[in-house]
């Protein structure tokens, strides 16, 4: 057998159940989404004009109303797809070296691999295989789901259900595997550093999101209140002052400047100010990066996430260089 | 590399694990090459910590540890290509077969001589489809021995392979050691705590006190320059080592002593009550405090 056959048997067989149960995960929620796909699809050809945004035809309720019903069963199962890639990460670079380490087997894979750094880069690149393989078809099953959904929208320029398809959800498996790798390597033992890692996961990319909220600002437009923002990525609310200048609610009320009354878009402190400009708090707006700017967000946020993933798996091959065998 | 220069050397080592435990202090120690040395002492004496040292799984604290004159911690690769290790509990991977185990070790390091230690496997018979969880302890022992004879490496170091074993298993793999040391011309360092099993084997020995080395020698000089001195007797030409008591209760006193008429009051001892002596002699010692 070659070389790589045989890797592929052996990473196989040393991960088979954490493996099987990615797959079989996988397979039971791709199915489950294109079934609804499927359903949707074939409520959208039924009576394309039933499902024009700007309202049901004559004649549409029970068809709308059973497409509206499907719709939001599918969404629930974009979270499952927003949560798989951290789930799998996970259950699959946690046990990579705490088992080896629980197991004492670190210490037969320790001496007949020459380098560790090898070693760990070749049991980890099947894992990442596995992930890519699995997760695609997670980010593909996603989007055909969306378009489903949304058969009105144009996805590839449409922040909705972001990071529950597309490319994001491969790239942020792959940053959990390193995180799962890495804090396997630190501690040692595969209970304790799987619950360590769903910790330190939820940190890092709770830190990320936060991180690239603030980033993106830098694209964000101020709109309206009552403007469309259909397929944007809405980051909040915001305060337009009369000076031109644009605040937080928080800043808001560092500032004194409390509220109580918005008549449409406009901030009053008090009923008796309304209508006098020259008591005007300010505009009630939002900041939204608009949907054009997907492509180029999903970009920015991948390159994050793999630099971060990136930075965690060097982290992991230190740890492992230097880790007591146990 | 010569004959006459040490494979495995260590000067002033010292192991602390912590701020206060000290498993080695000052340890000095020359294994030459060829030939199995023996490194026997009590649990806890530092025989593991010692072993991992020299395959470069600790970094002393105090000292220097070479294998075949290369540091193992600064270069960890070039040792490995020295040496084959067996740890103190086989620890196979419960989902693989031994075929599978053959298979890993070729992908991990090409030169493994996986014909070889199939060979080995096949003569006792240990059945290569079987599941590693299934096999006896003693087998699980057989296939890391062979794991580490399969890289034909010039050392080997063995960490109390022994001991989970029963008294045939042990024979046997002995038997397979010593068969596979004298026809490659290997090194081999194993550490024990059942002297009568070592015996057999070996040709050196190294008694190793809590951290500290207490005896090294050759297994035939250490039988020849000792002897037991029974209920205080003891020879004007020798050195009293230390006492222990005996099977009936006696008192019994090893004694090194280089003169063959050693006098009627001492019989030679066996190498367990060398190694029983020296253990003695190292309780007997305060504890020593590493700097």
């Amino acid at each position: 057998m070659s070389r790589i056959g045989s890797w592929l048997i052996l990473s196989f067989r040393l991960h088979r159940w954490e493996v099987l149960a990615s797959a079989a995960g996988v397979a039971i929620l791709a199915a489950a989404m294109l079934w609804f796909a499927w359903q949707l699809r074939t409520l959208a050809a039924t009576d394309p004009s039933c499902l024009d945004p700007a309202g049901y035809a004559p004649g549409c309720t029970q068809l709308g109303q059973r497409f509206y019903e499907l719709s939001s069963k599918a969404e629930w199962l974009s979270y499952l797809s927003w949560l798989a890639p951290f789930a799998m990460g996970l259950v699959l670079g946690v046990p990579l070296v705490s088992r080896e380490v629980e197991h004492r087997t670190a210490a037969i894979a320790w001496t007949m691999s020459r380098s560790r750094t090898w070693w760990l880069v070749g049991r980890a690149a099947f894992l990442v295989v596995v992930m890519v393989v699995l997760l695609t078809v997670v980010a593909v099953v996603g989007e055909a789901l969306a378009s489903a959904t949304m058969p009105a929208q144009h996805l590839d320029r449409d922040f909705t259900w972001y990071g529950r398809r597309g490319a994001l959800i491969v790239v942020r498996g792959l940053a959990s595997l390193a995180i799962g790798v890495l804090v396997g390597a630190w501690l040692g033992r595969v209970l304790q550093a799987l619950l360590v890692a769903v910790f330190a996961s939820v940190l890092i990319f709770s830190a990320i999101s936060l991180g690239m909220d603030r980033w993106i600002e830098g694209d964000a437009v101020v709109q309206k209140f009552d403007a469309d923002r259909a397929g944007g990525r809405q980051l909040g609310e915001r305060i337009l002052l009369p000076k031109g200048e644009l605040i937080d609610y928080g800043e808001l009320q560092r500032r004194g400047l409390a509220y109580e009354v918005i008549q449409d878009d406009l901030l009053w402190a008090r009923p008796e100010d309304i209508g006098h400009m020259d008591r005007l708090i300010g505009y009630d707006r939002y900041l939204v990066v608009p949907g054009s700017r997907y492509p180029q967000i999903v970009l920015r946020e991948s390159a994050v996430v793999g630099g971060a993933g990136f930075l965690l798996a060097l982290a992991a091959i230190l740890v492992v260089k230097r880790r007591r065998v146990g | 590399m010569s004959v006459e220069q040490p494979v495995l050397e260590t000067h002033d080592l010292a192991k602390r694990y912590g701020r206060r435990t000290w498993a080695l202090t000052g340890i000095d120690l020359a294994i030459p090459q060829g030939g199995i040395t023996a490194l026997v002492g009590p649990n806890a004496a530092g025989k593991s910590t010692l072993i991992k040292t020299w395959v470069g799984f600790e970094r002393p604290t105090r000292g220097s540890v070479t294998v075949g004159g290369i540091d193992p911690w600064n270069d960890r690769s070039g040792v490995l290509g020295l040496v084959g290790y067996v740890p103190q509990s086989p620890s196979l991977y419960d989902g693989l077969s031994v075929e599978d185990h053959l298979d890993l070790a070729v992908l991990l390091r090409p030169d493994f001589d996986r014909a070889y230690a199939r060979q080995r496997l096949d003569q006792l018979g240990i059945p290569a489809n079987q599941g590693a969880k299934s096999l006896s302890g003693g087998q699980q022992a057989q296939v890391a021995l062979a794991l580490a004879l399969g890289t034909r490496a010039r050392i080997l170091l063995l960490d109390e392979p022994l001991a989970s074993l029963d008294p045939l298993a042990r024979r046997e793999f002995l038997h397979v050691l010593t068969d596979a040391v004298r026809s490659d011309g290997a090194t081999a360092l194993l550490s024990s705590h059942i002297v009568t099993d070592v015996e057999q084997a070996c040709d050196r020995l190294v008694v190793l006190g809590v951290g500290r080395i207490l005896l090294h020698d050759t297994v035939a000089d250490a039988l020849a320059s000792h002897w037991m001195a029974t209920d205080g007797a003891t020879s004007a030409e020798g050195t009293a080592i230390g006492s222990f008591g005996g099977p009936s209760g006696e008192r019994l006193t090893l004694v090194r002593t280089e003169s063959r008429a050693a006098g009627p009051a001492l019989r030679p001892a066996t190498l367990e009550e060398v190694v029983l002596g020296y253990l003695a002699s190292g309780r007997a010692l305060p504890g020593e405090a590493a700097a």
